[in-house]
Order: structure tokens, then sequence, then C-alpha cells
């Protein structure tokens, strides 16, 4: 019984994955420009609704602002560099989801799912970590009950966002609206 | 409900080994997975297994806990049109000599990874076959030569731009003598000019072409009445009856994928009032047009000409003018079969200016001009068939043996070889390799280091055509241009910027190179914007030509010669092109190799094919070795049941010495046979081992494959469901009602499928499918997951032949899922079968219920030596499986996840259409349909009220979602007899 309980939780993403914050090759702080500055997610990871993928921000992005803003920081110098001689720079992934699962991101903006659900209170990462386990059974329980985690569509990347009195009864007419049908079979995923 | 006694009365078998009922063959029946020498020798037992797995388990610990890091590698600066995760495509061309075919590339992210039919190009028509699909794989070929060599090292591009520029110099005061070069045919504006003028600066080189299978040849007496060179298109659509001798134009000529799409036209049957057209094939080899036939007349190739002029008397007696010439030798005592050429006559003659006859673009001049003058006085000119004028096209077809004999060769000092191999591919035992010694430069161009660079003293790698610029014209003299989906992998150049820096010493980029030529083609006014245009479509609308007459001076009287008398005892050689590997070509495409071929099924392998009774009088069985004539090649003997009396037939395209580690030592070399009209053959004792899946998943004495007579389609049109009697069907669960949403569903026409196995190589592509290797395919475990399943019908040594592409059925009540153990393979709402790879434990007990046999199991870790180059002709939207794990087909699971979201994102439900598996998309005659069947006005669901629909094993309740549409057959009422098979219901 007890090696179960142990395996149970010790092995399972909740334990392994929650919280892994590994180190990124420029000390970028989500607190400072999601957070005081206030951009919007959508600003770097400009794909997001359109693709399967969020894109990380190419180095241009952060050039866009960085060329003038602290150009000689020595904070920025990988991105400098980065931009100067064509490498880019590889940051370390943090929400891996196995190869076999097949993730979209569009569709899930598209239904009204927040950037915070998934990811947490990134405005209040200096570095990022994994806030929530992703594991298939935590992704069911919102495919099973949508209504308790949809936001309104233009809410997706206000991270103060709460949930009203009438959670249940607005999400059920925005599926409605929307057509929103989370699948909850393998093919939705699996490919 | 089954009766044993039903195999004999339908009459389908597989193999020779099935219709003699002997005993291994009822053995290996009852395994899915044949027993080899392997297994009974494999020490471990189950038992001592599972204890050393429990003990190592314990042992293992928790060592493998540590995360994987992963990298996320975005761009610098970001190209504006790529957004990851989302594939763009693009039109481009693929160049096979002088034909063109025009493709859609889909590309992730800057790589190419599948190539689609362009829906626009007349030679394609969305569709595409499988040298076209498999080319990717070309792209991508680990065996391509990545640098220039000269004289053994490695050189550089630079450097062969000075050596060209000094001998540029050299024979531009000799006006070019002694400069030679030998290309392959090609049918391009900018590399016509280019040709052109080279030709001005040295008006003395020789300047020839050449291509080991040529299917111009037959024209060329033609060519000599016609303007210029020719172009035949042929509209099979418009034709009512044609006759075929030897033109396999479902699935070798050029023009194959028209053909096909043009055929099938006329033999949609919807209903008992729709007429069909008739084919007559008379060949030597079974091809796949011959396996399409209404009626078939197997003729050893010296007999042809003979009856053609056994035609030619029988349509003159009726009344069809044509002037032939008397016979001036003695006839030859070969009597062909009366009844047949009489009925053939009778419907040619009946259907003037409808009607065909297509020889073998192969055939000797004489034949392709004894031809045209039938189709002429038939009036088929014009109707269908139209000469056009091969614009820019160089293809004077001069043999290599030819250009180095003594004489000519000896005069040579520098032989530039563009994209030909002759030291493979050229006939007979020639020196070839000691004449290219002797040469002083000796330049080769080439995608690899092949057997002919060996012996020349520079090789320049060849840009694939996915990576190149360039242009080429269609049939119909409809332009297109070829554009690069990728940078070239390696130091290569493209045949467009070679040519130029041969023409003009210039060192120019294609993109420079073609846009100049079509800057002299396209009017100047909105220049740009007809260029973009033209790269965006894929071609240019509205550029076909104008179809030519061919005038003959005098109307001199026709020459048809008598057949020719075979020497006794000797055996009559046919050397054909291969539909996997064609000429050579092909040979390092594992993919090719691995495709069974469609009517002998044998996979990575060649044989010499003979038929039933010529193996019996030489007392040959499979496999044994023979020698040709008293050459030291001996060949492997293949029974091909229904190939022509007295007849060897040998598949081009093996035997390769240099081709890659795919190609190279797999089959035996034709081309080196190939000038011997007859041989002898004599058992050396050897044995060779072949790769064959007919026998593969044989379902007996089921009616399997459903087909009637179009008299007995008319009298009783659901004549397929009634094959099969069944008792009222009822499940003992409850079954779902499957009335919401989207309802997938597909159904295969077997009255067009050609059995080509495009869809076979389009689903490998799209899918990820791992290549076995022969071993494998031997023990039966080839991954396909659409196969073509072929059967002959009827009597073994002149058969029938049909074949029945089979692929999962997606069944309702699948009785794969209720066996899975760990659930990893469950139905969707949709009504898909779904594959859960990460869940598969590998106990395969779905695969041993699947009553289909088509789930495919991985043995082995089939991807883990894939070179790099490989891993990026994966499709990312498709999971890589890996060892231990079962898969099959998933209706293409990503393509309908990827059109939901689509439509999802506007709004809308998806069109019926815009979701096409890639079966269904690649197949050339539109056999395959698809969508949801939930929708009324849907193709697929319109097709399933069909009367000729049927589902295979129905009787096991299993409701497939993927039927079949019998096959009709339209033979003609005085031949009936010869289908009495069909009739004895």
């Amino acid at each position: 019984m007890a090696t179960v309980g142990f395996f149970w939780y010790y092995g399972s993403p909740k334990y392994t994955d929650v919280g892994y914050r590994p180190i990124q090759p420029v000390p970028f702080s989500h607190k400072l420009h999601a957070g005081d500055l206030g951009m919007d997610c959508r600003y770097c990871h400009s794909k997001v609704e359109k693709s399967t993928h969020a894109n990380v921000p190419p180095t241009q992005t952060c050039m866009n602002c960085h060329k003038l803003i602290l150009p000689e920081s020595e904070k920025l110098l990988p991105v400098r560099e980065s931009y100067a001689t064509g490498r880019p720079i590889e940051w370390t992934r943090v929400h891996m989801l196995p190869d076999y699962a097949y993730f979209d991101h569009s569709a899930h903006l598209r239904a009204g799912v927040g950037c915070v659900s998934c990811h947490g209170r990134i405005d209040r990462m200096d570095v990022v970590q994994q806030a929530e386990p992703l594991s298939m059974s935590w992704c069911l329980d919102c495919h099973r009950q949508p209504q308790k985690h949809l936001r309104p569509v233009n809410q997706i990347t206000n991270m103060d966002w709460q949930p009203s009195a009438e959670q249940i009864s607005f999400a059920e007419k925005q599926i409605k609206e929307l057509n929103i049908n989370p699948p909850v079979d393998c093919s939705g995923c699996h490919r | 409900m089954e009766d044993k006694d039903k195999f004999d009365r339908h009459g389908y078998w597989r193999s020779l080994n099935e219709l003699a009922g002997q005993p291994e063959f009822k053995e290996n029946l009852g395994r899915e997975f044949p027993e080899t020498v392997l297994e009974g020798l494999a020490g471990l037992s189950r038992r001592s297994f599972l204890g050393l797995m429990g003990a190592s388990l314990a042992l293992a610990g928790l060592a493998g806990c540590r995360k994987p890091v992963e990298k996320i590698i975005p761009y610098v600066t970001p190209p504006e049109e790529i957004i990851p995760g989302i594939a763009n495509y693009y039109a481009t061309t693929m160049p096979m000599g002088t034909d063109a075919y025009g493709v859609i590339v889909e590309c992730h992210e800057g790589r190419p990874t599948k190539i689609e039919g362009n829906p626009r190009h007349p030679a394609t028509r969305g569709a595409a076959n499988a040298w076209i699909l498999a080319s990717i794989l070309g792209l991508y070929d680990p065996d391509r030569s990545p640098k220039i060599i000269h004289k053994g090292l490695e050189n550089n591009w630079n450097d062969f731009v000075a050596f060209w520029r000094e001998l540029d110099k050299k024979y531009s005061t000799t006006g070019g003598e002694g400069l030679a070069i030998l290309t392959e045919p090609f049918s391009s504006p900018s590399l016509f000019n280019a040709l052109q003028m080279f030709r001005r600066r040295f008006p003395r080189a020789l300047v020839k072409s050449w291509s080991p299978v040529n299917y111009k040849n037959s024209l060329s007496t033609l060519e000599n009445a016609a303007p210029g060179k020719l172009k035949t298109v042929y509209s099979l659509d418009k034709a009512k009856v044609i006759l075929s001798l030897d033109s396999d134009f479902l699935a070798a000529e050029p023009d194959n994928l028209a053909a096909a799409a043009d055929f099938v036209k006329g033999r949609k049957v919807d209903s008992p009032l729709d007429s069909m057209n008739r084919l007559y094939v008379v060949e030597s080899n079974y091809s796949l047009t011959g396996a399409m036939a209404d009626h078939r007349l197997r003729l050893s190739p010296d007999h042809l000409s003979g009856f053609i002029r056994a035609l030619a008397g029988e349509l003159i007696r009726r009344g069809v003018n044509i002037n032939l010439e008397p016979a001036s030798e003695t006839p030859s005592a070969f009597s062909f079969d009366e009844t047949w050429i009489r009925a053939l006559a009778e419907d040619l003659s009946a259907h003037k200016g409808e009607g065909l006859i297509r020889v073998g673009g192969t055939h000797s001049p004489e034949l392709g001009l004894a031809v045209y003058h039938l189709n002429r006085a038939l009036g088929n000119i014009g109707k269908t068939v139209t000469y056009y004028e091969a614009r820019d096209t160089f293809d004077d077809n001069l043999a290599p043996e030819n250009l180095l004999a003594k004489g000519t060769g000896d005069a040579i000092s520098t032989l530039i070889l563009l994209g030909v191999n002759p030291v493979y591919a050229s006939t007979g035992d020639n020196e070839i390799s000691s004449a290219l010694a002797k040469i002083e430069n000796t330049i080769h161009f080439g995608e690899c280091f092949d057997e002919t660079a060996e012996h020349c003293t520079w090789h320049i790698p060849a840009a694939h055509y996915l990576e190149s610029w360039g242009d080429v014209w269609a049939a119909d003299g409809i332009a297109g241009v070829i554009q690069p989906m990728i940078a070239p992998l390696y130091d290569g150049r493209s045949t467009v910027e070679l040519w130029n820096l041969l023409a003009t010493a210039n060192d120019e980029t294609g993109y420079e190179i073609v846009r100049r030529t079509w800057a002299g083609i396209l009017p100047a006014a909105d220049f740009e914007n007809k260029w973009r245009q033209i790269l965006h479509d894929g071609l240019l609308d509205n550029s076909a030509s104008k179809p030519i007459e061919i005038n003959f001076a005098d109307e001199s009287k026709i020459v048809i010669n008598d057949s020719r008398a075979t020497t006794s005892g000797k055996l009559n050689l046919v050397v054909v092109p291969d539909t996997s590997v064609f000429d050579g070509r092909f040979a390092n495409s594992s993919w090719l190799q691995e495709l069974p071929d469609p009517i002998t099924k044998l996979a990575w392998d060649n044989a010499a094919l003979v038929s039933i009774a010529t193996a019996k009088n030489l007392n040959l069985q499979n496999g044994d070795m023979v020698r040709i004539d008293d050459s030291d090649t001996a060949v492997p003997i293949w029974i091909q049941p229904g190939i022509s009396e007295n007849t060897v037939v040998m598949n081009l395209g093996y035997g390769r010495t240099r081709a890659g580690r795919i190609g190279t030592g797999v089959g035996f070399n034709a081309y080196k046979l190939r000038h011997k009209k007859e041989i002898s053959l004599e058992k050396t004792g050897g044995r060779h081992h072949f790769a064959n899946t007919q026998e593969h998943g044989a379902m007996e004495g089921r009616a399997i494959f459903r087909e009637a007579n179009l008299e007995k389609y008319r009298r009783d049109p659901k004549f397929a469901e009634k094959m099969v009697e069944h008792p009222p069907l009822k499940s003992i669960f409850k079954e779902h009602s499957y009335d919401q949403g989207y309802q997938w569903g597909m159904t295969i026409d077997l009255n067009s499928c050609i059995g080509c196995g495009a869809c076979t190589i389009a689903c490998q592509s799209e899918n990820n499918i791992p290549v076995v290797g022969k071993e494998q395919v031997i023990n039966g475990r080839e991954m396909h997951w659409i196969r073509n399943d072929r059967y002959f019908v009827g009597e073994s040594d002149d058969p029938r032949v049909v074949i029945m592409p089979m692929a999962c059925q997606h069944c309702e009540n699948a009785p794969c899922e209720s066996v899975c153990p760990v659930s990893a393979t469950t139905h969707d709402k949709e009504g898909l079968n779904v594959m859960t790879y990460n869940r598969c434990i590998g106990t395969r007990y779905c695969s041993n219920n699947c009553p289909y046999k088509v789930r495919r199991f991985n043995f082995f870790n089939y991807t883990k030596d894939m070179p790099e180059t490989v891993k990026m002709a994966q499709n990312p939207d498709v999971t890589v499986r890996f060892r231990g794990v079962m898969e099959k087909c998933t209706f293409c699971v990503q393509r309908i996840n990827r059109g939901k979201q689509a439509a999802k994102k506007e709004n809308r439900t998806v069109r019926d259409g815009e979701i096409q598996t890639a079966c269904q998309q690649a197949c050339p005659t539109k056999a395959i349909s698809f969508g949801n069947i939930l929708d009324p006005d849907s193709n697929v669901a319109q097709i399933k009220k069909s009367d000729r629909n049927y589902a295979l094993l129905a009787e096991l309740n299993v409701k497939p979602r993927n039927t079949y549409l019998a096959r009709i057959r339209n033979p003609q009422p005085d031949l009936m007899q010869f289908d009495s098979d069909m009739e004895k219901e």
C-alpha cells in the first residue's frame, strides 16, 4: 500500500513536473515584462492564436525594444550576440508534453482558455516555472467540464481575471456560441 | 456460414501454391507471420525471458528519473511566411525526362515533407504516382553526393568554374572540336536556350541526348513527317473502344496519371443505364493495363507486328480504308485467335472517331507508324489522339555505345554527362567504362556518385528538383516553372546553372537564369505579376499550344511486317522498365524498393518471369537460378501466370553496383541482356530467396473481390450485396448510434482502382511509415498501412488479375478494440478506430483478431538508424512509432484534426472535400472517396448509396466504415465465352 501511495504521488507529474524551473541562457524576467510593464503575452508569443505552437519569440522581437532600451546591458549580451551573428538563442523548454501528444494552442485560445489556467501567474515569475502538472488526467478534468474553466475570449491574457458567481451559466453560453467541443476521445490529441 | 467450396466456385487465387492447395500454403494461412528458421532456433523460452525481466526491473531502480532537457530554438529574424506548426504549400513541377508533373509540396518550417499533385496541372490533376510521391525521399537520400569530386579528391564549385573557363577558351578557338555532351532529354525553355547558345558557340561539338527508357521511340518515323518533335496527348475519356498493344498506359507510359484519370471516366457506372468503354489489351508481360482489360490476349513480342497486320486485314474487310502493302514474305504459320481479332475489329470499326489504338512508346518506329495509320483510317486522329509540337525539346536519342564507338569516340577529348548513367544503363556488355577512361576530361553531373561517376575525372553533384530553379513544358504545351522548396542541401548545382555555365561560361544563379528566360516569354508589361502568378499556380494558364497536323507527302502503302519467327528452343526476351525503380534511377529509394510490384508482388527484387508452361518445359521452379545464353549472368526465375508463352520478361533498374546503401546489389541487371531478342535458359542449380507478399494475409474462400459483367449488373444491380448470404446481423452489445457531428467514412471503387500503389506510397510519406527490408518482408512484416492485394481469377496460365486496396476498415464493432488489454485502441465518436501508440504494450491480440489483417506491428525499432537527412522527411504531425507498438491506418486523423481546427477558426463546419486522406488525394483515378457520411450531400454518402456498394466481410457484423464498390467488366458479347467463369451464377 505504502509503495503504491509512494509512486502515486512521487511518480506523478504533480511532483515531477510542477515547479520545474530550469536555468535559461538569458535572464529574461516575465515579472518585469509581462507583470510590471504590462506587455500582452501575444506581443512576443505572436503566433499563439494561429498556430498549434505558441512560439518563443525570435531575437528580432527582443531587439525591437532593446536596440534603444538598455542597449549596453550585460544581461542582454547574449541577445545582441545572437542578433549580430544570426545564431539563435537556445532556450530551455519548461512545459513539455510528450511527442505523441499533440496540443493546439490556437484552438484553446479560440475557446476562451486563459493563459494563466495552464501556465500559472507568469507575470509573477522572474524565472518561468511549470505551475500545473499538464498530465493527461489534468487536461481531461477541464475537457470533461469546460464550463468551470472558460473565460471571455477577450480576457485570456488577463492574469488577474477571476470567475464570477455566474461562471457556469456564462461558460455554457460561450460553449454554445462558439461550438466548443473539447475532445475526450484519444484521437483528439494522440495521432 | 462460409463453405470451403466457395473458394473453388469463385475461382480467386493468389499464388500457384494456393491454387494447387499445397500443404505449406494451408499451413501458412493459419499464421499471419510465417515461421522462419530463426524463430525455431531462438533458444530463450518465454518463461525464462519473463524471469529475467522481472529480476532486471528490481535492479533497475529509479535511474531514469531525471527529466530530459529539451531546447526551444526560435529564429533570429523570422521569415514572414513561416508560422511554426502550420504547413505552407508551394507549387512546383517535377521533371522526368521530357515530361513534367505539376506538384504541390507541403513544407514545414522551410523543409518539404510531402508531395501532392497540383489540381490545376493537366499531367497530374491533383494526383500523383509512386515515383512522384517517393521523390521527397530522393531529396533526403543520404547517399547523394555532398561534394564535387575531381580525380578522387574533394573540390569546390569555384575551381570547377575556373577549370571550365579554361576549356571554354580552348574550345572556342576550334569551334568545339572534340567537345561532346550526352544529356538526358529535356523539354525546357531555359535549357533549350542554353543548348542553342552552346551550339552557336561550339558548332563542331557533339551534343546528343539519351535515356535508357525512351517512350518517344515509336514516334520517330512519324516525326519525320511533322514540323518538329512531337508530343502525343491521348484523350481516353473520349474513347469508347481502346486497344493497347503492349502499352502500359495506366502505370508506365509518361502520361499515366492523365491516362488513368481519363480512362476511368469511361468506366464509372452509377446506374444500370450507364455505358462503359471497353479495353482490349495485347501484351507479353502482365501489366496493370492488362489487369484492367475487359479482354486480354497474351502475345509474345515476335508476333506483335503480325497481329497488327491481321487486325488491319480485318478492319479492311469491314470497310476501313487502309492502304496496306501486301505481305512480301510467306506469312508465318502462327495463327492468331480469329474470334478475338474479329470482335476487336468489329468494335473498332463500329466506333470510328471514338476508338483508340495505342502502341507502347518504347516499341519500334515502324510499329508506331503502322498504328498511326490505323488510327488515322479509323478517324481517331484529332479526336482521341492529338499531336502537339514539342516545344524546346531536346530528345534525339543517341545511345552512348554509339557515341563512344570507335571513330566518333576517339575524337572526343571532353565529354560531359548530364544526368545519365551509361556505365550502368547502356545495353549489353559494352566497353563504356574503358571508353571513358580514354577521354581526357570526363565530367559527370548527377545526384549521386554512381557507376558512371567512378570512371569520370569530375563529378558534380546535381541539385534535386526540389532544390532547383528550372522550367519545363507539359505535354500539351502548358508551361510550368520549377521552384526550389529548400536551399540545396549539399554542394550541388541545378541543371539550368550547369547548362548556363557550359553555354556561356557565366556563373549565374538558377533564379536569374529562369527569370531571364521568362522575361523573354511573358509579355513585358505586367511581367512581375505574371511571374508571381506562374510561381503561385505552378503553371501558366492558357499556355496550351495548338494541335498540329501530320501530313504525309505521298500516300504510299503502309508496311506492317509479319510475325518474326523465333528460333526453336529459344525464348523471346522482353525487357521492361520497372514500376518501382523505373530505369534504375530510383533504386536507392527504400519506399519504392519495398513497394511490391503490383502484379508479381515481388519486393526488393526483380526476376526472370516465365509462364507456367515455359517453366514446366524447362523444369523450373520459383527461385531457381538460370544462366542466360552463355553469359556469366545468372538470374532467378519467377513463374508469372499470364505472361505469354515462349517469353522471358525482366524488369530494368536492378543489379546496380553503386546506387547507395539501399539500391546496391538489389536484383539483377537486365540492361546487360537488353540487346538480345532471343535467349536460352539453363539451370545452374543455385537458388534465390524472394520477398513476395502475395500470400501475406490471404483470405480464402470468401467473396472478397466482387465483380460482374455489365450484362449481369444491368439485370441485377444489387448483385454485390447478394453474393454473400448471412443471417440478420445482431450484436449482443448495445451499439452506438453515431448520429451526431461528423462521421467519417470511405469508399473504394474497385471499378476505378488500377492497382498502381500510389496510395501506398502516399500513406507511407504522410504517416512516417518505416521500411523493414527484404528479410522482414519475407517474414510478412511489411508496414504498409494500405496495401494492394492482387488476386488471379480463372485458369492458371491465362488468368485475369484483380487488385483490391486494403486498409483499416474502421469497423464500428471493431474486433480489435474489444481485445486490447490496455485500451490502446478505442473508437472515437466520429467513427474512427483510433490507435494510441504510447499505451500499446505489444500483445498483438488486436492484429490477431482483425479479420482484414490490416494492423502492422513494429517488431523492431525501425527508426533507430534513420539517417539525419531522412529524419527531415518525416511528417511532424504524426507520431514516429517505436518498437513494440501496433499501428494502422488512421484515416489520416492528423488531416481530419487540422481540417476541423481550420473550420472551427472560421466558425463553420468542414466542407465536403476539404479533408482528403493521403491515399484519396494521390489516387490518379479518384477511386477513393472520403468524407462525412452523415452529410447527405457529401460525395461519400452518395457513393455509399450506389447499388454496387458492399462491405467486406459484413457478415461478421463488424460494420466497417470503409466500403467497396464492386467492379463491372464490359466484355464483348462474341467473346463472352472467355469470361465464362463470371457467368456461373
